[in-house]
C-alpha cells in the first residue's frame, strides 16, 4: 500500500520539509520575504551605482494599486489554472471509468 | 523570475526579443496544427499549460528569507516541446507584465528567453539524455522540471550580467553576484516543483497512458514498466 504511493509519500515529505524550512527561517532573524524580482532590481542598482527607483519603465505599464489587488489577480491566475486541471483530469477519469483499460 | 520593466537597457531588450520571436512564431504554428488536426491532444495541452499558470502564480518563501516563483514548465516541455512551451510561457508572462507589473513589455523578450525558452530547453536536454535509458520515468520528470526551473534563474542572472557587467571582473563577476541571490533561493523551490510535477505526471500516466505513448513522451515499455512497478511496489529503488 505504502509502496504503491511512494511518490505521494516523497512529495508529502518534500512539502513538509519545505514548510519546516520556512518556519525555521522565519523564526530565526528578521526576514522580509520580499520578492526575488525586487532583490534583483536592487542588485542592479548596487552594480550600477544608481538607486533602484531611478530606473524608469521604458514602456509605460499598469501597476496594481495595492498588494490586495495584486493578490487577487495572482489568485485569479492560479484559479484559472486549477479550473482547467480539474476539468481535464475529470474528463480523463470519466473516460477511464466508461472504458476501463484492458 | 522577471526582470522588471526598465531594468534592461533598450538594446538588450531588442536582442532578447529578437531571439525569442522565432520560438513564439514556430510555437504558434505548431499550436495551430494541434488545434486543427490533433484535437485529441487538447486536454493534455490544457493540463500542461494550466500547471504553468498555477505554479508561476505562487510566490513561495525560501531559505534566504525571500520569495520566488516556480515556473511550472516541466510538463509542457516533456509533452509538447520547446516551441509550444514558449508560447504558453509567453502568455503567462504577458499577463503578468500587463496587469501585475511583474516584468514588463520591454523586458518580456528577456523573460521569455529565461522562463519560457531557456529553462525548458535545459529540461529538454536532460529529457533527451535520459529518455532511452532505464531511469525511472518519474525521476526523469523530476529532473527535467527541476532543471527547467533552476536554469530559468541561471539565464536571468546571465541576462542581467550581460547588461550590467561588474566594473572589476566584468560579466563573470556580475553573473556570480546575481546568481548568488537567485540560485540559493531557487534550489528548494525547484525540488518542490519537481516532486509535485512528477506526482502529477504519475496521475496522467495512470489516467491516460496511451496519449503519452502516442505523443512519444515515453515508450510503451517505459510506461508499462512504471505502471507495473507501482503495482509490484518496485518504485522504491528508483528514487532517492
Amino acid at each position: 500500500m505504502i509502496r504503491n504511493h511512494l511518490l505521494e509519500l516523497v512529495t508529502f515529505i518534500v512539502i513538509l520539509a519545505f514548510i519546516g524550512i520556512f518556519l525555521l527561517v522565519s523564526a530565526n532573524g528578521a526576514h522580509t520575504f520580499g520578492g526575488l524580482d525586487d532583490l534583483g532590481s536592487q542588485k542592479v542598482g548596487e552594480m550600477t551605482g544608481r538607486p533602484a527607483d531611478s530606473f524608469k519603465p521604458l514602456i509605460p505599464q499598469y501597476e496594481p494599486p495595492s498588494g490586495e489587488i495584486e493578490a487577487t489577480l495572482f489568485a485569479l491566475q492560479a484559479a484559472f489554472g486549477g479550473l482547467v486541471v480539474g476539468l481535464v483530469f475529470g474528463y480523463w477519469l470519466g473516460q477511464k471509468r466508461r472504458a476501463p483499460a484492458p | 523570475m522577471h526582470i522588471m520593466e526598465g531594468f534592461l537597457p533598450a538594446e538588450w531588450c531588442v536582442v532578447w526579443w529578437l531571439i525569442a520571436l522565432p520560438f513564439i512564431l514556430i510555437g504558434t504554428l505548431e499550436l495551430r496544427a494541434i488545434m486543427q488536426k490533433d484535437r485529441e491532444y487538447l486536454p493534455l495541452l490544457g493540463a500542461c499549460g494550466a500547471f504553468i499558470f498555477i505554479l508561476s502564480a505562487l510566490k513561495l518563501p525560501s531559505v534566504t528569507g525571500s520569495c520566488s516563483h516556480p515556473t511550472g514548465t516541466g510538463l509542457s516541455i516533456l509533452c509538447f516541446g520547446p516551441f509550444i512551451t514558449s508560447v504558453i510561457g509567453a502568455i503567462v508572462l504577458l499577463f503578468q507584465a500587463l496587469i501585475l507589473a511583474h516584468g514588463g513589455l520591454s523586458t518580456l523578450g528577456a523573460n521569455m528567453i529565461s522562463m519560457a525558452i531557456g529553462g525548458p530547453l535545459a529540461g529538454l536536454a536532460i529529457y533527451r539524455l535520459l529518455k532511452n535509458t532505464r531511469v525511472n520515468i518519474y525521476l526523469t520528470v523530476f529532473l527535467v522540471t527541476a532543471a527547467a526551473d533552476l536554469v530559468t534563474y541561471i539565464i536571468t542572472s546571465f541576462e542581467l550580467a550581460l547588461a550590467y557587467p561588474a566594473q572589476v571582473g566584468g560579466v563573470g563577476t556580475s553573473f556570480l553576484a546575481f546568481f548568488a541571490i537567485f540560485a540559493i533561493t531557487q534550489i528548494p523551490l525547484a525540488i518542490v516543483e519537481g516532486s509535485i510535477l512528477a506526482l502529477v505526471f504519475k496521475y496522467i500516466v495512470q489516467m491516460k497512458p496511451e496519449i503519452l505513448e502516442r505523443r512519444g513522451v515515453f515508450s510503451r515499455e517505459q510506461i508499462e514498466r512504471a505502471l507495473s512497478a507501482e503495482n509490484a511496489g518496485l518504485l522504491g529503488g528508483d528514487r532517492s
